[in-house]
């Protein structure tokens, strides 16, 4: 679970994060755009979930399994969570919101690196 | 002005909801954790309960927690306001509790909970999210 595809998504969803904080440091109520963005990083981490899992299956290395597909799956809720919650507030606390979402995603993609290669679990 | 708690005999006044502005970002902050601890506990409890059934247990209590002050921070009628003060002080209570435990007693608490070390594994988040949580329902009562 390592590679390319984990450090694309860390690197669209700080960027989209820094922008999502420029629109709220700036005032901003979360644009069509913004919403947009974590649709985007959905439809990204849908694909980290189906690889991981597959990667899953295809190996017998003991690893902490259960904590990896957490860790899959509570990445893959972010997004719609606070895409939702966003929706009902048309302030700057509406785009903090999907900003928060875009903060917490690395840190997950992170988690399912570190539980694949064993060092957390 | 007239002050709106004296106008009318059953119109009391109606505190702000604590769900908006920056309510939407501490329900928000508040539903991380709430994730975060539920899935932790869900996989302590589920694949190793016979190591530390105590500290276990407790990473199922936080959860509850923070569970039930995200709902009702989110729905923010006088109940939920109620609920959410004693969820709020349960938590700090507990962060309070079990991270001075488990500097005292660090063998017993080994990472296992969202509120070992204060918090620490979690940018002691946890330990400054009650007071917050706390000034926001005083805040917008």
């Amino acid at each position: 679970m390592t590679g390319t595809y984990a450090t694309v998504i860390t690197v669209v969803s700080l960027l989209f994060a820094g922008w999502a904080l420029i629109c709220a440091a700036t005032n901003r109520r979360p644009t069509l755009l913004l919403f947009a963005a974590a649709v985007l990083l959905e439809a990204l981490l849908l694909g980290f979930a189906v690889g991981g899992v597959v990667q899953m299956a295809g190996t017998a290395r003991h690893f902490a399994r259960a904590e990896f597909v957490g860790y899959l799956l509570g990445a893959l809720v972010i997004p719609p969570l606070a895409f939702y919650w966003a929706r009902g507030e048309r302030s700057r606390s509406g785009t903090l919101v999907i900003a928060l979402a875009f903060l917490i995603t690395p840190i997950m993609v992170l988690r399912v690196q570190q539980v694949w290669v064993g060092s957390v679990g | 002005m007239v002050d709106p708690g004296l106008t009318d005999s059953g119109a009391r006044h109606t505190p702000a909801p604590t769900g908006q502005g920056f309510g939407r970002v501490l329900v928000a902050v508040y539903g991380i954790f709430a994730l975060a601890a539920t899935s932790r506990s869900a996989v302590q409890l589920a694949t190793k309960f016979d190591e530390a059934p105590l500290a276990y247990l407790l990473s199922a209590f936080a959860a509850i927690v923070y569970i039930v002050a995200t709902v009702s921070l989110a729905r923010g009628d006088a109940t939920s306001r109620r609920l959410a003060t004693v969820a709020i002080s349960i938590e700090l209570i507990g962060v309070l509790i079990v991270g001075a435990a488990s500097e005292l007693l660090p063998s017993d608490f080994h990472q296992a909970t969202v509120w070992t070390g204060f918090g620490s594994g979690y940018g002691f988040v946890p330990l400054v999210l009650p007071f917050v949580g706390l000034w926001w329902l005083r805040h917008t009562r």
